[in-house]
């Protein structure tokens, strides 16, 4: 029966579950199931990429949840401050130029370790890092006015300096 | 009504469908497509209902562990959807396009094709909503999806889409039913029936249009712009931008209650007919029902702040808006006390469908006097969003509107199928129904009382929520057994129920002149009618002629007197229809994901409506014009 359904990831379990006429459907979509699934709770990674080829990836930067909640983190620990919307040079985040490569676990590490004194390895968790890199690595893909819109809906959570919540 | 014995092979061949699967794509028989929708919207009906048990198995106990938030999530939104846009609504329109024509004693709606293409673009809403979450897509944000939680930043991905989208299919498709029901109903009238010899079914199919088609545009307004805003990224709902969020509260609700009226109303016309056969007697108070029905229409119109009560309104807003929903108690009380005096004054005989009345009506009462409650705005600030709004919507929605089509089911089945319900099997499905739906959903009143919020997936032990939280999941698998029985006993007396015969309840209106089940041309004569219960007047039905047997064509009436004015061709089948909904299908989806599909999208939608509309008689010649 298709509602009773374990939560999380979906996986080639699907085609099994799903009635065969929606095969069609199924292979029209399939790309993009398992990019809206939302897992909520204690999630895979507790440690940084190993490389760009960490297997751990997709499950990041393929899903839609995931990318979204770097975004909301992106604006809590301020990075907006630096990286707005028209920054130059090597703080446009959305002009798919980046200094120390393309590749996730190159940006994970430009985030992390490339900050200097904000330290943000120490200071963000590692699973909002990979989050926070997988909300970078997208944004070249999204207009700027898709960036600015969804900033704005964002406006009224604290941002860096505002932030009152745990230190 | 005898028909002479040339007369019936000649309707036939007139006016039946091709064979088969083309038959089946191409009918404009508002019997055959109302069927559809009917098996398509309790097919619906049960998923929703399994949903609901799965629900009520997890609350079952504290901490219960069968689903997560997200699980959960979808659950709720599934089943409300689902429930409301595609079981509800569609199932009243339904109800309308199978016995509005048959009522009227014509042979088929005003807009045939526009019946079929209405029925087509319904399902294109069911599979939007059903095969999105068979690939995991489920709307996970309710019945009503706000933003900001449902914009671009909150909701990533399709899962809101597709519940917008789902919305559209199914309002452009209720507009279509209910654009075709008003002009049936006032323009097609038989001679005789003036509107003050309507009976109360037909008013309440007329306002529940009326209301359908003033209501839906903002619905489908307030869509669209959500999914501008997600997908083209327009600031309607983004104070941060100039926008205002609370405008699609307002949008949402300025649709969403007279939404519910729109159950209601139909409703209470099953409810006229029934208690009007079943006591014997004319119905008690004929203009006060209808003048009620009518009050409650307008009303509905006025009240959807009351939805609103917590976002922090000015106090006057508030006030106003609980006394405009106090008010709407006054024609509700008005109908019941009518249906009352017509049962105490006449004969009542208590068949099922009678018994569903009785079930409305207790129940009814019990979700309109929680309503009172939910409408004051003091009081709903506690009661808000706790179980105890999910009760009362419950009770009205169930209760006010589900009781009495059932009761409407068991009524008017001997007229679909030729045979009449078990009234055993009826019996034993009334009162698992009623007990098992009372047991469940009473308790949630306390529950909420006690503070438990609703849409929450689990709640610690040690509140005090067990036992009551136990009692409703065990009254809500009663009332799934009392469903699994009156689908049982539906599916039983198809092929064994009794043979019914045209008219076996005695019932007052035009529909019991048919035989049974209906032939594709309903009555063999244009009936002529000269009081509110046509079918109760000492000696037969008067008839009359004139309308070609060889071709397909209706009586076009005046809407006051019901004159009769001219003969009107009706449309012939057609694959038109479902050409058309196709292409609309694949804009409505296409838009989903670039707005480019609206563009594209027009172009075929166009070839199609041109197919559809294309001519099929010569122009009139000049001589022909002068003469
Ligand atoms: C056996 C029958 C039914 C059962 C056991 C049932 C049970 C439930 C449950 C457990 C919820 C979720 C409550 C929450 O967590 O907040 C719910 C929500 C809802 N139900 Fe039902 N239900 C039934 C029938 C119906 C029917 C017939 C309708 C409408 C005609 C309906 C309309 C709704 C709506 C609109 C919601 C709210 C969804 C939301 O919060 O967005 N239900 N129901
Ligand atoms: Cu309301």
């Amino acid at each position: 029966m298709i509602f009773v359904r374990p939560p999380g990831p979906v996986s080639p379990a699907l085609t099994r579950r799903a009635p065969c006429w929606a095969a069609p459907l199924l292979v029209a979509v399939l790309g993009g199931c398992s990019s809206e699934a939302r897992q909520l709770g204690p999630t895979a990674p507790q440690t940084r990429p190993i490389s760009n080829a960490d297997p751990r990836i997709p499950a990041y930067q393929a899903n839609v949840y995931q990318v979204a909640q770097g975004g909301r983190y992106f604006g809590w620990y301020g990075c907006g401050g630096c990286h707005a919307e028209g920054a130059t040079g090597v703080l446009n985040l959305g002009d798919t130029q980046w200094k120390h490569g393309d590749g996730f676990a190159d940006l994970f590490t430009a985030i992390a370790d490339r900050h200097g004194r904000l330290a943000y390895d120490r200071r963000v968790p590692v699973e909002v890092l990979w989050q926070l890199t997988a909300f970078v690595r997208d944004l070249p893909a999204h207009k700027a006015e898709k960036r600015m819109r969804t900033a704005r809906d964002q406006k009224a959570e604290p941002q860096g300096a505002t932030w009152s919540g745990p230190q | 009504m005898i028909a002479d014995l040339e007369r019936v092979p000649q309707l036939d061949a007139t006016w039946r469908d091709a064979p088969g699967l083309w038959g089946f794509l191409t009918t404009v028989d508002h019997k055959r497509i109302a069927a559809r929708y009917v098996v398509t919207a309790l097919l619906l009906m049960f998923l929703a209902g399994m949903l609901a048990l799965d629900m009520r198995w997890q609350l079952s106990t504290a901490e219960n562990t069968r689903m997560g938030p997200q699980l959960y999530n979808e659950s709720f939104s599934l089943h409300g959807s689902t429930m409301l846009f595609l079981v509800s609504v569609p199932l009243m329109e339904a109800m309308a396009l199978w016995l509005v024509p048959l009522m009227l004693g014509t042979r088929n709606m005003a807009f045939p094709r526009l019946g079929a293409f209405s029925f087509w673009l319904y399902l294109g809403g069911v599979l939007t909503l059903w095969l999105a979450h068979a690939a995991d897509v489920t709307p996970d944000l309710g019945w009503f999806e706000y933003p900001p939680l449902s914009g671009p930043a909150y909701s990533p991905g399709h899962r809101a889409d597709i519940w917008a989208q789902m919305i559209t299919f199914t309002e452009v498709a209720a507009l279509a039913a209910s654009v075709n029901v008003a002009a049936t109903i006032l323009k097609m009238r038989p001679p005789g029936m003036t509107l003050a010899r309507m009976p109360v079914f037909l008013w309440a199919m007329l306002i529940a249009s009326i209301m359908t088609i003033l209501s839906m545009p903002a619905i489908m307004l307030v869509t669209s712009m959500l999914i501008a805003d997600r997908l083209v990224s327009t600031h309607f709902f983004s104070p941060a931008g100039g926008g205002d969020a609370l405008l699609f509260q307002h949008l949402f609700w300025f649709f969403g209650h007279p939404e519910v009226y729109i159950i209601f109303i139909p409703a209470t016309g099953f409810v006229s007919a029934i208690v009007e056969t079943f006591s014997r007697r004319p119905l008690f108070g004929h203009n006060a029902i209808v003048l009620s029905i009518m009050a409650i229409g307008a009303l509905a119109f006025g009240l959807w702040v009351h939805h609103m009560f917590a976002v922090g309104l000015p106090r006057l807003g508030n006030d106003f808006y609980t006394a405009a929903s106090m008010a709407i108690a006054l024609p509700a009380g008005m109908q019941i006390f009518c249906w009352i005096a017509t049962i105490w004054s006449g004969r009542p005989r208590l068949d099922t469908p009678m018994l569903w009345v009785v079930g409305f009506l207790a129940t009814f009462v019990i979700g309109g006097l929680s309503g009172i409650m939910t409408a004051s705005a003091a009081l709903d600030l506690q009661l808000t969003d706790t179980y105890f709004v999910v009760a009362h919507f419950h009770y009205v929605l169930v209760g006010g509107a589900m009781f009495p089509l059932f009761g409407a089911f068991c009524y008017w089945y001997p007229k679909a199928t030729g045979r009449l319900l078990s009234e055993r099997l009826g019996r034993i499905a009334f009162w698992l129904i009623v007990g098992g739906f009372n047991l469940g959903f009473a308790p949630m009143h306390l529950l909420g009382l006690l503070g438990m919020p609703r849409r929450v997936y689990t709640y610690p032990a040690g509140l005090g929520w067990e036992t009551l939280n136990q009692v409703a999941t065990a009254g809500s698998a009663i009332a799934v057994a009392g469903g699994l029985v009156f689908v049982g006993n539906a599916l039983w007396s198809y092929w064994r129920g009794r043979v019914s015969g045209p008219d076996p309840w005695g019932g007052s209106t035009l529909e019991w002149a048919s035989a049974s089940p209906t032939p594709a041309w309903n009555l063999p004569y244009t009936p002529r009618v000269d009081s509110l219960t046509p079918m109760w007047r000492d000696g037969p039905l008067r008839v009359m002629e004139g309308l070609a047997l060889d071709r397909r064509e209706v009586l076009v009436t005046s809407v006051a007197d019901a004159a009769p004015l001219y003969r009107q061709k009706s449309a012939p089948p057609s694959i038109a229809p479902l050409l058309a909904a196709l292409a609309t299908t694949a804009m409505f989806i296409g838009s989903i994901f670039t707005p480019w599909a609206i563009v594209a999208g027009a172009l075929p939608i166009g070839a199609a409506l041109t197919a559809w509309f294309w001519p099929t008689r010569p122009r009139a010649g000049a001589a022909e014009a002068k003469a």
